[in-house]
């Protein structure tokens, strides 16, 4: 891309320095204010609807309203309280065996779809992009729906499937069988989502890089695989940082899925699904607080591992 | 209108505190409901075209008098998940021209409560009447949310309300709602199912029983009933065999959530679920009113309301349905139950407590509106005259085979027990319930294991909301 | 295009072509079967919705009225709700793509005091579940009396941390240093550097930002859930659930199954469109290299 851009540029450039040198006199942003100019903006936004509101959250954490008896401080009591809380602790440990199925397979679904559709040795490339994004365009709602409908023990296709050829049904939401369906349900919704980062990620590689490679004989195969992916690992590991986090805080999917799968799932079977219960089923809002800054606490130690996993392996 | 000086309202000001509604949120009603309650009808021909005042009044906001006229008019915001229920609002707009009534459907259901009680914490954005459950109403109290319409109403229509209703509604002279439809249960059971393997209408739970067994045996794949972890209906039918799990006074709450009665209940439906005689699917799934509609299950212990769910996915059932009175505890009993049921009750942050009473009071007490809930909507009514009236109860329903049910289900709304209460937590016993039934059904432990695992929570979490348990 | 002179270079492109495409097929199968439940079911009465094969058309082929049901039930309400999701949709992608493109280039490009601070916060808040944020976002808005309105959506979703890290990344990845130290050295402003020089070169990841920020406004219900009360604000995802809850849970049979399936896929439409909108800024960039080629 340096050697398409390179002279273009700087003719473009030109032209605006002429401009700017000429009648307009511009306010020109220097190099040590630039990146607060640039950064205000989201800032405003983020501290006003994001960090605010955490703020208050956490001032929430650190009370303990009762039915009877009113508001009180309480330090750190919930907290005390929480980290101590089977219900929270059992749900961390059943998404860490989720992420385990889940996350390897999304992720390298997701990659090998963009090398491939970004290698160009597909037909209908567009085609392809549009429909393996679409599940995650489709509401959460309906997505569940459809899969409840997919999973359905006795009316669903895979079970009159298995009826036709006498085989016994599938149980999908048996304690054995749900986290993969659940799992299933991720894959489907969010692999399209991690391989639109991939391919923008692997268009903006240099085009030059290609034109080298090529030269030399290397197979596309290769080619992909030993310069294009290494260049994107930087990308790579902020997807598996996403997917860390929406792992841990997985909530839509089984709070949606709970009719479906009573028997499995219940009103703590994640902990944002617990911190959902204790605020707007128990109108234990203080407690709920607490552990949802916990389980934050959860997600930044499994993403600074990581971090260090990752810049570890890359030296 | 009364609009005080703005800043949030104090929760615990119940029923004095209408005065303290910040202005801000005056104005944002203006803003908001005026246009869309014009929209609504405006846009609405079918209702145009019936003509009649409502349509009249709205076409005459439609005008750039609207503005003017509208100044003098009180606006309800009522929050109701039922359909039809502008219809009826309309009609109310109709004999109260200077009110005028938008119904807003926000969820049903966790998000419509989830939305209340947000509204609660925040003191601002509560509707002026919404619909309630019969089973969150001492949750609502419990918060303070609940404005006190007793020196809004007119005394005498206690008096017209069948009485547990009443009192469920009603603490000393305070009235916290009103009574707008109940389910009274009855059996419901397939007609052609129970010739074709020759099972009777059983009249007691040992019968019932009986017949579960008997069709499991005969007919590998059905079931007499579905064993459904629902703690709606546990609460129910529990409340027929004689459950009194709470007894709430001030700040004394008695929990008794695992006594005999319910142990014995437990152990009834355990024994049946572990001969296979009933199924343990989850209930309310598109697979579940399949499985009621093609026969795998024969009967449902439900509601009055229950054929408003049933009636558009039934297709090869309609018609095949029959009611008979809930079976006994004791051979000859006469005691049914209630399932379900909903009050209009207004909130204390409302600034019109006087018009709020009187739409609450209008569709509940109402005749027309009453009858047409009835005939139109199946929602059972719960004024005494109604019951009484038997041309109404007399109706005959197509999807009953032209039974005329009511008489079933009449005689089962006289037949429920004034006593129960629900918790001031409802909502947190109800998913301590459904967690610890699953469990059980799941086959880790028994349903009897399940009340006492519940009992604990439910003592626990009471003590830590500042109850004294006894 | 790269693929044009691949196509004449290598004899087996051919056949790894096709095989490709066979793999991506496979994948194609499970990512639509799902899918085709929407279709057929839309094209379904309710009777057969529930009384025949779900993954095939029944006999009678109903989408019409479906259609007209929709967007006639509840006074039309259906294309009012279109309306909003569309306009919640755009405000909140079209500023959080550019507030996270700002704030990627500050964060990828630039040094100055505060910066781990500030990503570590970003990254940090982003951690903790949007569960703890409902009542806290809820009071502030009716304390500021944007309760019950559009902002009361927008504004929260102007918030994209995602679209912030994407383009930290993807800008160190794009955009040389060398450009903006030429810039410099001509004595162009920062900003008219990142304006008139890279953003060309941003482009792709620019549009990536906007299509996720867009889907995910699109698909956005908590929120709206929680701070809308007014039929008339709400956006397709409430409305249709709630919608769906009177088709299951009692609605005296005047509202249909088929008629919610019907709307979700109507709601899925306008994201294609959006998609497809979206792709050609990525070929942008790939053209700019075919030119030379």
């Amino acid at each position: 891309m340096l050697d398409a851009f390179g002279p273009v540029p700087l003719v473009e450039f030109n032209a605006v320095s002429n401009t700017l040198s000429g009648q307009k006199p511009r306010v020109i942003v220097s190099k040590k204010v630039a990146p607060y100019v640039l950064l205000l903006p989201f800032l405003l936004v983020f501290v006003g609807f994001l960090i605010v509101p955490m703020g208050y959250a956490f001032g929430l954490s650190l009370f303990k309203t009762a039915l009877v008896g009113g508001t009180r401080f309480v330090g750190l009591e919930n907290y005390a309280r929480a980290v101590v809380d089977p219900k929270f602790w059992d749900g961390v440990w059943l998404l860490v065996r989720f992420g385990l199925i889940q996350m390897p397979i999304m992720l390298s679904l997701a990659l090998i779809f963009a090398l491939i559709l970004d290698s160009g040795m597909v037909y209908a490339r567009s085609f392809f992009r549009v429909s393996f994004f679409l599940p995650y365009a489709v509401p959460a709602v309906i997505a569940t729906l459809l899969w409840g409908y997919l999973y359905g023990p006795s009316y669903g296709p895979v079970a009159q499937l298995a009826t036709a050829l006498s085989l016994p049904k599938p149980d999908f939401f048996s304690p054995g069988a749900i986290l993969g369906s659940l799992a299933n349900i991720t894959i489907w919704e969010y692999t399209g989502y991690n391989m639109i980062i991939y391919f923008a990620a692997l268009q903006a590689i240099p085009g030059d890089l290609e034109e080298a490679a090529k030269m030399d004989g290397a197979s596309a195969l290769t080619y992909a695989l030993r310069v294009k992916l290494p260049m994107i690992v930087p990308m790579i590991v902020v997807t598996v940082i996403f997917s860390i986090i929406g792992t841990l805080q997985l909530f839509s999917e089984p709070y949606l899925i709970t009719n479906l799968a009573r028997s499995v799932i219940n009103s703590n079977f994640t902990p944002n699904y617990y911190a959902y219960t204790l605020a707007f089923v128990a109108q234990q809002y203080n407690y709920s607080a607490a552990i949802s800054f916990l389980l934050g606490a959860v997600v930044a130690v499994f993403s600074y591992a990581f971090m260090l996993l990752a810049n570890r392996g890359g030296r | 209108m009364a609009a005080a000086p703005g800043g949030r309202l104090p929760m615990d000001s119940s029923s004095q505190g209408m005065g303290a509604v910040p202005s801000q949120f005056m104005e944002q009603m203006m803003k908001t409901t005026l246009p869309s309650a014009l929209g609504r009808v405006l846009l609405n021909r079918r209702r145009l075209l019936q003509g009649g005042v409502a349509a009249g009044a709205a076409l005459a906001l439609g005008g750039p008098m609207g503005r003017a006229m509208a100044q003098d008019k009180v606006n309800l915001t009522v929050w109701a998940w039922t359909p039809k229920t502008q219809d009826m609002a309309n009609l109310f707009m109709q004999k109260y021209p200077h009110i005028s009534v938008t119904v807003e459907n926000v969820g049903q259901g966790a998000p419509h409560y989830v939305k209340l009680r947000n509204a609660v914490t925040a003191g601002t954005g509560l509707p002026d009447v919404a619909l309630i459950e019969f089973n969150s109403i001492s949750s609502f109290k419990a918060l303070n949310a609940l404005a006190d319409l007793g020196p809004h109403i007119d005394p005498a229509i206690a008096e017209k309300f069948i009485d547990w209703t009443w009192t469920s509604v009603t603490e000393g002279d305070k009235v916290y709602g009103l009574p707008w439809n109940t389910g009274p249960m009855a059996l419901l059971y397939r007609a052609d199912i129970f010739e074709q393997y020759g099972l009777t209408v059983p009249e007691t739970w040992d019968d019932y029983a009986e017949q579960a067994i008997k069709l499991a045996q005969a007919a590998p794949g059905k079931y007499l009933a579905d064993f459904a972890v629902d703690s709606g209906w546990t609460a129910a039918v529990l409340w027929q065999a004689g459950w009194r799990p709470f007894k709430t006074e001030g700040t004394n709450i008695q929990i008794r959530i695992n006594d005999e009665i319910a142990k014995s209940w437990a152990n009834y439906w355990q024994r049946l679920i572990d001969a296979k005689a009933v199924d343990t699917k989850p209930g309310w799934t598109t697979e579940w009113f399949a499985a009621l509609d093609d026969g795998t299950y024969s009967s449902w212990v439900t509601a009055a309301w229950a054929p408003v769910l049933m009636e558009q996915s039934m297709t090869k059932s309609f018609g095949k349905w029959r009611a008979a009175p809930m079976p006994q505890w004791q051979p000859g009993g006469k005691v049914a139950s209630n399932w379900g049921g909903t009050v209009f009750s207004a909130f204390s942050t409302s600034p019109q407590l006087k018009e709020a009473a009187e739409f609450a009071t209008f569709m509940s007490t109402d005749p027309e509106a009453a009858r047409f809930w009835l005939t139109d909507v199946f929602l059972f009514p719960v004024l005494d005259e109604l019951i009484e009236d038997e041309t109404l109860m007399g109706h005959p329903y197509e999807f009953y085979g032209g039974q005329a049910v009511n008489t079933i289900f009449a005689e089962a709304e006289a037949q429920v027990d004034p006593s129960f209460e629900f918790a001031p937590f409802q909502d947190y016993v109800n998913s301590q319930i459904e967690d610890n039934f699953a469990m059980a059904v799941a086959g880790n432990g028994t349903l009897a294991d399940a009340f006492d695992r519940v009992q604990d929570a439910v003592v626990i979490y009471a003590r830590d909301q500042g109850y004294t348990v006894t | 295009m790269g693929i044009v002179g691949n196509t004449t270079r290598s004899p087996n492109f051919r056949r790894n072509r096709i095989l490709l495409t066979a793999v991506l097929c496979i994948y194609l199968v499970y990512t639509l079967v799902p899918l085709f439940y929407v279709v057929t079911a839309s094209t379904k009465t309710n009777a057969d919705l529930f009384g025949t094969f779900g993954l095939w058309f029944a006999g009678e082929f109903n989408l019409w009225q479906n259609l007209v049901d929709l967007f006639t039930h509840q006074n039309g309400v259906f294309s009012r709700w279109l309306g909003n999701t569309f306009f919640y949709s755009l405000t909140s992608a079209v500023g959080a793509a550019i507030f996270a493109l700002l704030a990627g280039y500050a964060f990828a490009k630039y040094e100055f005091r505060g910066k781990k601070l500030l990503f570590a916060l970003v990254l940090g808040a982003v951690m903790i579940p949007q569960t703890a944020l409902v009542i806290p976002l809820y009071l502030m808005l009716s304390k500021i009396g944007l309760l019950n309105t559009p902002l009361a959506v927008i504004l929260p979703s102007l918030v994209f941390p995602p679209g912030v890290f994407l383009m930290r990344v993807y800008v160190d990845e794009a955009v040389s240093n060398e450009i903006i130290d030429a810039g410099r050295v001509d004595g162009a402003g920062e900003l008219h550097i990142l304006s008139s020089l890279t953003f060309r070169l941003l482009m792709p990841g620019f549009a990536t930002v906007f299509i996720l920020a867009f889907v995910a406004a699109w698909n956005n219900y908590f929120l709206p859930l929680v701070v809308l009360s007014t039929s008339e604000n709400f956006p397709v995802t409430v409305g249709l659930s709630i919608w769906y809850a009177s088709a299951t849970l009692g609605s005296g049979g005047n509202l249909l199954f088929t008629v919610v399936m019907t709307g979700a896929l109507v709601s899925i439409l306008p994201v294609i469109l959006a998609f497809l909108i979206m792709q050609r800024f990525w070929q942008g960039g790939l053209s700019a290299g075919a030119v030379k080629a």
